[in-house]
Parts: C-alpha cells; sequence; structure tokens
C-alpha cells in the first residue's frame, strides 16, 4: 500500500482582510480514514476544507491531494467527491438530469438509477431540483459526491437538515464507500457522529488545531462524570462530589470504575438512594465545552 | 461542455421569463422592423433595419440572457457546484455560454435571412457574416464583464440596461445618421463600428477593404471587456 497519505496539510495559512481564518496549520489523513474536522463556529474548518477542495488558494504553506494540487481539477476530482455546506443546483433540472450532469463531469461512471437509490430519491427522479425540500436537496448533494464512489469524500456538514431516517441511510453509504477503502474527511455539528465514526478528529479552534487524535485520545484529557442527587438528610457522600446549583452533585474522575464503585458502596451502606444517578465517559461534546470555555 | 451546454439548454427552455427574454422579445421585435422595412426604409435603410434586428438579439437576447445566467449560477452556488467537478473554467463558462449563443446567431440568421428574402439581399453578405461574429464577441465579452459587478438575476435588470439600451441606441444613431459628421465618437461607441459594418455590408457602396478597419474599435472593446471581466468576475457570491 502507498504512504502517500490521501491529503497532506503543512502549515496551512488563510487570511481575509487581515483576518487570521486558519493558522499555521498541518495534519494528514491516510487512505481509509475516516477523519472529522471539528470545531466552533468561525474556527476555520469551512475555510480549510475549501482549501482541501480546491476551491481556495493557501495564503502561505501547501495542501496536496494524492500528491497533487488540489486546484488541478483535471488529476484531481475524478476521485474526489465533494458535498458543499450549501447546495449548488439548476433549479430547472430535475433529480435525475442533475446527477448525470454533474456525474458526467466528475469523469467517473455509475448508474444514475442506483445513486438515487442509495439516497432514497428514486421517486423524485423527475422531480425538478427547485421543488425539492431542503432536506431532499441535501441527499441529491451526497448523491453527486458519491457517484462513481471516488476515493475520497468530502462532506461538508452532510446531515444538517436531514430526518433521522435519512442520516441512517446516509452514513449506511458512508459506511459501504468504507467497506470499499474510501477515505472520508467530514465537518459536522453533530459531535456524537464524529465520536461515534471517526477513525482521528482535528478540534479547531480560533484557526489552528487545539486538539488532534482518536476519540480516545482527546476525551482523555478530561475527567469523566458522576452526577447524582440525594434526599434530604442524607450524610456527606464520599469521594469530592461538588453540590450544583440545581442542588444535584457532580464528581469529576479519572478513575470512573473505581469512584463509582466507591459510591455505590456508601449508598449501600448508609441506605441512601441515590437519585438520578449517572455517570458516563468523557463526551466530545465536554471537550468541545473545555476549548469553548478556554 | 457540452455536458453542461446541454443542461443549460433544457433550462432555458423550461424557464418562460428567460425565454421571452432571450427570444420572444428579440424576436417580435426584429419582426416588426422587418414587416415594415419601407417604412424604416425610409428612416435609414435596410442595413439599419438589420443592426438593429443584429442589436436586439445581440444586445437584449444574447447580453441580458449571458449577465444573468451567469448571476443567477453563482449566486445559487451552481457555478461553485461544477467547480467541485473536474471541468475546467473556460469549459464551464464555454457550457453556461454556448447554448444561448448558438440561438442567438441562429435567430439573427433567421431574421436577417427573412429581411433578405423580403426586401433584398445584402451587397456583401461575407462582410455582414464577419460584423456579425464580431458583435456577438463583443456582446459575450461584455456580458462577462457585466456579470462581475451583477449580484443577481435581480440585479442584472439593472446592470445590463446601460449596455443593452446603449448599443441599441447607438445602433439607431449611426444607422440612420450615418457617420459623416462625429465619426470617431460614434465608431469608438459599443456597437458603433458594429452597425456601420453592417450598413455597408447590407447598403454596399464601400469597398470592402475600407470597412476592414471598421473591426478595430469593435474587437478593441472584446479586448476591454475580457480584461475587465479578468478583474471582476467571480465564481461564488460575495460574503
Amino acid at each position: 500500500m502507498s504512504t502517500t497519505p490521501v491529503i497532506d496539510v503543512d502549515r496551512l495559512n488563510l487570511t481575509y482582510d487581515g483576518f487570521a481564518a486558519v493558522k499555521d496549520l498541518s495534519f494528514r489523513v491516510d487512505r481509509g480514514e475516516l477523519y472529522a474536522l471539528l470545531g466552533t463556529n468561525g474556527a476555520g474548518k469551512t475555510s480549510t476544507l475549501e482549501t482541501i477542495e480546491g476551491h481556495r488558494a493557501p495564503g502561505s504553506g501547501a495542501v496536496r491531494v494524492f500528491g497533487k494540487d488540489p486546484r488541478d481539477r483535471a488529476a484531481v476530482r475524478p476521485r474526489m467527491g465533494i458535498m458543499l455546506q450549501e447546495s449548488g443546483f439548476a433549479p430547472d433540472l430535475t433529480v435525475r438530469e442533475t446527477v448525470r450532469l454533474v456525474g458526467r463531469l466528475t469523469e467517473r461512471t455509475d448508474d444514475v438509477g442506483r445513486v438515487l437509490g442509495v439516497v432514497g430519491l428514486t421517486r423524485k427522479a423527475a422531480t425538478k431540483v427547485g421543488r425539492l425540500s431542503g432536506g431532499e436537496k441535501r441527499r441529491l448533494d451526497f448523491a453527486t459526491a458519491v457517484y462513481g464512489s471516488p476515493e475520497l469524500v468530502v462532506l461538508d456538514e452532510p446531515t444538517t437538515g436531514l430526518d433521522i431516517q435519512s442520516r441512517d441511510a446516509l452514513w449506511d453509504a458512508v459506511d459501504r464507500l468504507r467497506e470499499g477503502g474510501a477515505t472520508i474527511v467530514l465537518t459536522t455539528h453533530y459531535l456524537e457522529e464524529a465520536q461515534q465514526r471517526a477513525d482521528r478528529i482535528g478540534l479547531m479552534h480560533q484557526g489552528a488545531f487545539h486538539r488532534e487524535g482518536t476519540v480516545a485520545e482527546l476525551t482523555r484529557t478530561l475527567p469523566a462524570t458522576i452526577r447524582f442527587g440525594l434526599p434530604p438528610r442524607a450524610p456527606a457522600p464520599p469521594l469530592h462530589a461538588a453540590r450544583q446549583a440545581d442542588g444535584q452533585f457532580l464528581v469529576e474522575t479519572f478513575g470512573l470504575q473505581k469512584d463509582l464503585h466507591t459510591l455505590l458502596g456508601w449508598a449501600q451502606d448508609h441506605a441512601v438512594d441515590l437519585q438520578d444517578l449517572r455517570a458516563g465517559p468523557t463526551r466530545l461534546d465536554d471537550v468541545f465545552r473545555a476549548i469553548d470555555n478556554s | 461542455m457540452w455536458t453542461i451546454a446541454r443542461g443549460e439548454l433544457i433550462q432555458i427552455f423550461r424557464n418562460r421569463l428567460v425565454l421571452v427574454t432571450a427570444l420572444v422579445l428579440p424576436a417580435a421585435l426584429s419582426a416588426f422592423f422587418v414587416f415594415r422595412h419601407d417604412l424604416f426604409t425610409a428612416v435609414g435603410s435596410l442595413g439599419y433595419i438589420a443592426s438593429l434586428a443584429l442589436f436586439f438579439v445581440a444586445g437584449i437576447g444574447l447580453y441580458t440572457t449571458s449577465v444573468t445566467t451567469l448571476a443567477s449560477r453563482r449566486q445559487n452556488l451552481f457555478l461553485k457546484r461544477l467547480r467541485s467537478t473536474a471541468a475546467g473554467d473556460a469549459g464551464i463558462l464555454g457550457g453556461l455560454l454556448v447554448p444561448i449563443t448558438v440561438l442567438s446567431v441562429a435567430q439573427i440568421g433567421v431574421i436577417l435571412g427573412v429581411l433578405a428574402a423580403v426586401a433584398g439581399p445584402p451587397a456583401n453578405p461575407l462582410l455582414l457574416v464577419a460584423a456579425v461574429v464580431a458583435t456577438v464577441a463583443m456582446m459575450l465579452a461584455l456580458g462577462l464583464a457585466t456579470a462581475g459587478l451583477t449580484n443577481s438575476p435581480e440585479h442584472a435588470q439593472v446592470t445590463t440596461l446601460p449596455v443593452s439600451l446603449g448599443v441599441i441606441a447607438v445602433g439607431g444613431w449611426v444607422g440612420i445618421t450615418g457617420t459623416g459628421d462625429l465619426t470617431l465618437l460614434k465608431r469608438l461607441l459599443p456597437g458603433g463600428s458594429a452597425t456601420e459594418l453592417v450598413l455597408d455590408a447590407w447598403n454596399g457602396g464601400r469597398p470592402a477593404a475600407d470597412s476592414l478597419v471598421l473591426f478595430g474599435p469593435t474587437l478593441a472593446w472584446v479586448v476591454v471587456a475580457v480584461a475587465l471581466a479578468a478583474r471582476l468576475f467571480r465564481w461564488e457570491p460575495r460574503r
């Protein structure tokens, strides 16, 4: 297998009107990976993605896709599918005509009917794009991105505006692409999607990486939490349980299993009913909030 | 390019507003002038009617539709979508503009053919063809430049007025008064030398070699407009 990364971003800088949108960003995405680029609003992820897509020139630094400049469309695009953050379609063309048009321009081959089936738009094939709902347009967008099963698929907030069934169908299609060896790069505001599916995550904040790594690597830097309530006149709980404004107690711990065992043992020994007990590992949301608060 | 052109052609025929602006309006105006050619020949000449018909189609049909198409495709991010594929920029622009250009040229051919059939043929058909080609090139280039200044299809209704009405007005002015006075001004205005070319080609009376110099100003407008387009044209809406 080739060791050349599918995407290689090296000290990328992007500046708009004096504002540094992306600062000295470097990362690589290897073949077959699902890489999630996450961040707060204005973190620079769409600017980064658009540079990877070849829509934007780097201010400085270099971006290579399949070892080539992504602005070399003839060389890169036949191997790359792009789902833009906002749909850009001709409203007077039908769904079938749109997929055929954009599909042909990718220079990949596929069956239009099959692709429409993948995104559940078969019954809308003869409908003009201008009459589609927002969610249907997102599915059409996805259809054009995966037409011909490209080696690299870039998905910019792919599930925004989709109902739960459409989201599941989209992720099923992504899973099938990955089974075929495709590399996926995505941005999303649905952190649980990234947490469940990403091999690696780049967390952007103010134009730079705040952290990068696997979900486990990112979440292990923050403590897990145990929350519970106590009945009136209960003895003081063990551990360093801090009382919250809502009356609940919060324990932050890097030893979740041990501390939970301690708490349950204490409750048993003192015949205390732990109310609304919740315990869980650190989630990506918590990492995100920590970044935002920092 | 041809894949995009096919899609664009479908859209022209599905969008009634574009169909009326691009095809029906210039054809109706030209038909009126051809139908009353005896009246307008008395005001100007047959060449005057031919030049007006040329600018009705090139100014309203070709130029306005080109600007509106490019602004519309940019505004709804279709240009960005096309640039997300393997198609090159020249292929994208070509694909978007070829259908309306072909339709306009065909329309000009039919209108001038009808005028020749009912009122008599042009003195120099080859020169007429060259004049039409130069005018179409000028209007396309002006369309690209104007599209750079146009944010939306609605905005195009304003931004296209100076050039589309301007070339028709200049065509009428030169067609009726000739270039005996204010020669330089009339020839330098967009559409002025093109009108004089059409007058020479249809009415005759001047050696073709003497008319060739009139291609200069028209082609200069092409160069200026392309240079402006290179500076002004945007592929994505302003953020």
